[in-house]
């Protein structure tokens, strides 16, 4: 299927589509690994449709999902309320340093009462701030703790880097084989961009500063492993990747894949840090093996900070050249990531402007002697965006120009009618026709200034074809669909459910959707936003499929071909003479004791990819005590056919909070003395809570395209335009994140001196 | 402040018996006494400071004890260490065990384990499990025990107010106070109660359009 991958810095594939084929952007996002591709992919429009939109009841409409009631009642199972007949609780001993070896006496933890397995997770090497040494299991978690409490670990220390600052000073420790300070682009000549610079009209600068942020799922990661001897297990995982626990599971119990059964119910949030089984998961599953009996291992709060993964941060220095006209002609940058122990995802600089402009970035990696970082919700995508729509609008106040007009000089000509239309209605709805300062910040001496900023942001979002769904219909009329998915909360379950009723003229409960079990059928894993338009034209041909081998049953009763017929409302009727039918459960009755049941593979015409949104920030700064709040966010996005109306919404303005929360408030603190994680908690690590929710509106444009998905694309721009909106109410630009308070007093303080 | 911060007031609590099973071999205290020696200089043991406190400070109770707790409106007798929570005894002690309630910080800084004692919202992560005895504990199985939805709880889903859904339950229980004491509760007042709430998806605009919608419908019910 694939075809020369290619990165999709380039706007456009490579070369037309061949006849019968179309090219879709596809992120792959496998654990730490978050390139985009083009794919061609089949475009049979052949087979099942999603038909005229005005005439959907379900998809498309604003549906409650279908486990709410569920979630709201405490009834629904995540994979750590999972309690089995002799289960034990275990837990995981961090490493106190940053680098090493330790030496650890487990007998006196193996002799408390209640404790029944103290086992080793390395061979005493340590290279990461946090590793997980040792896991002990027990009847109750305290008893664990006393174990965790009773083990003897002695280390050797040895010096360690764990800022950037302290990897890539000279003779710093090394960190891995690899060096601490890597250059990873191949382009070494900026000659040509050098020389567009000198001639520029006018040079824009800056150095942005990106922290580390946490992917702080409030369920935290683990599983619950039920092995009780025998050839035979069921890992309960809180995964985004029901498909990537069997193997991993398997080699840990000594069993084969197909002995090992994953299920995902319900999980506590992901946003790209849970995919595989993880150390964590390693360690229960030995556990099991060894005491064969069900063992409970979900990270504790602090451990989950230290060892499950981490947005990469990172500094990016950009300079920008512009004509008279502010079109931006050449573009120099050095971005360098933080990996920790891993590479870091790669922030797309530039972002989406200036793909005219003669470019060159030297891409950097460091590494510390810390956690690697993973995918997080768009990677790279809302680092690359803070810096880019800094460096948008100070090249705007450079050059005088309003601050929309500065993006419709620079957006590339294949995107500029899409956002800046974007751009304008995200105007319009926070008041920027009113607004006094579109082309250069707000200098006056009031004291409490409210300023406005933009910032866009585009994603992939195209499926691909790994999902296998069932749909069956019971002689008594009950229809179940079936995918070993997983639902992230994003509402997977209740579009599996809503495509077949919609399909079968049902209600939307009387469809069962059962998913989050790997002896379901196959699908891919939860990154990237690809499990919609994966999953969703999928489940579309099984209940195609179901219906047309349903229509071949009933047709004999009616008199008529199958292709004479349609669903209506809970029948089946000759679509020429509609009162000629047969109701749902008469039509169903014709079916043997077995039912029906259909299957469903991915169908590329009912897919689509490639999303773009804007968003716009209104912010008031207190100029006497620094103080930011954020008065309102406004969002416009596309995303083909919307799946649910109401779970999509939920879904941007929750992409919203996290950017917000991101921009004002997150960041990982590490002692470069000490080697000490300072902040593994949720009182000093903080997150957006109930009072820093801004009003928010957001609009869907009408995008008559296949699903796409676009949950990444909604926590791209916001902390950039709220950083924006910061500079235009009262001239500080806060090069650095989180943006606070004190960095606005330090930064009017500085331009009070300057005059 | 959050009424859900503030933890219960422990007027009655029992004194923990102690030793109510076999006495083991080698006691935890025992262990840690003679744990320090192990301890030699330059050397980083884990243990030490764990060792020193329980050698030299305050007597550490051992052994577990046998409580009642009056859980959703039920007498339950549950055996268990004095050290666990609340929330540990509902989620591994309570027979059958009562999940609803959601470990996430287990140290008072995220609302996913709000209870309500004797009718007002704490965290049950920050509560012991013996201080509650004399006390009615209501969770989030205890809202709707016969599978019905109250009123916010059904606005909840009405309005999407759960994502993942993790910490769906502490909302829905800090919420639930708020307006069994002021139906006619306003935005502020809703965002009061679960201030000491997160919520990682993002969620927080719809699960205020839930409270509110939840706090009108139960105005023209009257009250309740």
């Amino acid at each position: 299927m694939a075809l020369e991958p290619l990165r999709t810095q380039d706007e456009k594939p490579p070369r037309p589509a061949a006849p019968g084929k179309k090219w879709i952007r596809v992120t792959k996002a496998v654990n730490g690994i978050d390139t985009e591709v083009w794919e061609e992919v089949s475009d049979d429009t052949g087979g099942p449709q999603w038909g005229p939109r005005e005439q959907m009841r379900l998809v498309s409409r604003a549906v409650p999902r279908v486990d709410g009631p569920d979630k709201v009642t405490g009834r629904a199972m995540y994979s750590s309320d999972m309690r089995l007949p002799g289960m034990v609780f275990a837990r995981v001993l961090r490493s106190r340093v940053p680098c090493g070896t330790v030496q650890l006496e487990l007998e006196a933890a193996k002799a408390i009462p209640g404790v029944l397995a103290v086992i080793a997770l390395n061979n005493g090497n340590v290279d990461w701030l946090g590793r997980p040494i040792a896991a002990v299991a027990a009847t109750t978690p305290e008893i664990a703790e006393d174990g965790l409490r009773a083990i003897v670990a002695q280390y050797e220390e040895q010096p360690f880097a764990v800022t950037p600052e302290q990897a890539a000073a000279e003779n710093a420790p090394k960190v891995g084989s690899r060096g601490n300070v890597r250059t990873l682009s191949k382009n070494t000549d900026s000659s040509e961009v050098d020389d567009a610079l000198a001639k520029a009209a006018k040079r824009v600068q800056g150095t942005w500063k990106i922290p580390v942020q946490h992917h702080a799922c409030l369920e935290s990661h683990g599983v619950v492993v039920d092995y009780r001897g025998g050839d035979e297990a069921t890992v309960y995982a809180s995964t985004q990747g029901t498909f990537t626990i069997p193997g991993d599971a398997a080699g840990a119990l000594g069993l084969k894949p197909n002995q090992v059964t994953a299920v995902v119910e319900h999980m506590g949030g992901g946003f790209g840090s849970k995919f595989q089984l993880g150390i964590e998961g390693d360690a229960a599953c030995r556990l099991a093996k060894l005491l064969a009996r069900p063992v409970h291992l979900m990270l504790d709060r602090a451990t989950e900070f230290h060892a499950a993964g981490n947005r990469s941060g990172g500094e990016h220095t950009l300079e920008a050249g512009l004509d008279e006209k502010g079109q931006i002609v050449a573009i120099k940058g050095r971005v360098t990531r933080l990996g920790g122990v891993g590479q870091g995802s790669g922030h797309p600089i530039p972002y989406i402007y200036g793909r005219d402009a003669k470019v060159f970035v030297e891409d950097r990696c460091i590494h510390t002697h810390t956690d690697s970082s993973r995918a997080m919700r768009g990677p790279g995508h809302p680092q690359a965006s803070f810096s880019m729509e800094g460096l948008m609008d100070e090249c705007a106040y450079a050059s005088g120009l309003d601050l929309l007009e500065i993006r419709r000089i620079n957006l590339p000509d294949s995107r500029r009618e899409l956002y800046m239309r974007q751009l304008e209605r995200c105007a319009a709805l926070i008041g920027w026709d009113k607004h006094a300062f579109k082309n250069a910040p707000d200098l006056s001496k009031s004291e409490l200034k409210v300023g406005i900023g933009f910032a866009i942001a585009r994603w992939g979002g195209g499926g691909n074809g790994q999902c296998k769904v069932e749909v069956r219909v019971a002689q008594d009329g009950s229809v179940e669909v079936l995918s070993g998915t997983q639902d992230l909360g994003t509402g997977t379950r209740t579009y599996c459910a809503s495509i077949v009723a919609e399909e079968l003229g049902l209600e939307l409960n009387q469809v069962r959707p059962r998913i989050g079990r790997s002896t379901f059928g196959s699908a891919n894993a939860s990154g990237g936003s690809t499990t919609a338009p994966s999953l969703s034209p999928s489940v579309k041909h099984a209940a195609h499929n179901a219906r047309l081998a349903l229509f071949e049953k009933v047709a004999p009763l009616l008199g008529v071909k199958p292709d004479e017929l349609e669903v209506g409302l809970g029948e089946i009727h000759v679509a020429a003479k509609p009162s000629q039918k047969v109701a749902w459960k008469d039509a169903c009755a014709t079916l043997g004791p077995a039912g029906l049941s259909a299957q469903g593979e991915w169908q590329a015409h009912l897919a689509s990819s490639d999303v773009g949104g804007a968003q716009a920030a209104k912010v008031q700064v207190d100029t006497r005590t620094g103080e930011i709040k954020v008065l309102e966010m406004v969002a416009v996005q596309n995303c083909g056919l919307l799946l649910n109306r109401m779970s999509v919404k939920s879904q941007l303005q929750g992409g919203m909070v996290q950017a917000l929360s991101y921009g004002l408030f997150e960041e990982r603190v590490i002692d470069p003395d000490l080697g000490l994680f300072l902040n593994a908690n949720f009182e000093d690590y903080k997150i957006a809570g109930v009072r820093e929710i801004p009003r928010m509106t957001v609009e869907f444009e009408d995008d008559p395209r296949g699903v796409i998905g676009m949950a990444e694309a909604a926590v791209i721009p916001g902390h950039s335009a709220i950083a924006n909106a910061i500079r235009n109410a009262c001239g500080v630009r806060i090069f650095d994140m989180p943006l606070t308070a004190d960095k606005v007093l330090v930064g009017l303080e500085a331009l009070r001196k300057k005059g | 402040m959050s009424d859900a911060a503030s933890p219960p007031e422990a007027k009655s609590s029992p004194e923990p018996r102690s030793g109510s099973q076999a006495k083991p071999a080698l006691t935890r205290r025992a262990f840690f006494k003679g744990a320090g020696v192990v301890a030699a200089g330059g050397v980083i043991g884990e243990a030490v400071s764990a060792a020193n406190a329980r050698a030299y400070g305050p007597a550490t109770l051992e052994g577990t004890v046998e409580v009642e707790l009056d859980i959703n409106g039920a007498k339950q007798k549950v055996t268990l260490e004095p050290r666990t929570t609340l929330l540990n005894a509902l989620r591994n002690h309570c027979n059958p065990p009562l999940t609803g309630t959601k470990l996430v910080c287990d140290r008072g800084s995220c609302g996913a384990c709000t209870v309500h004692l004797d009718g007002r919202p704490v965290y049950s992560c920050m509560t012991l499990a013996v201080d509650t005895v004399g006390h009615k504990v209501k969770t989030i199985e205890g809202l709707s025990p016969r599978g019905e939805l109250t009123v916010l709880q059904q606005k909840f889903c009405e309005h999407d107010g759960s994502q993942c859904g993790f910490c769906t339950p502490g909302f829905v229980m800090a919420i639930t106070a708020c307006l069994e004491r002021n139906p006619a509760a306003s935005l502020d007042e809703i965002q009061n109660a679960c201030s000491g709430n997160l919520c990682r998806c993002g969620t927080q605009p719809q699960i205020f359009e839930a409270a509110l919608a939840a706090g009108r419908a139960l105005q023209a019910k009257g009250g309740k």
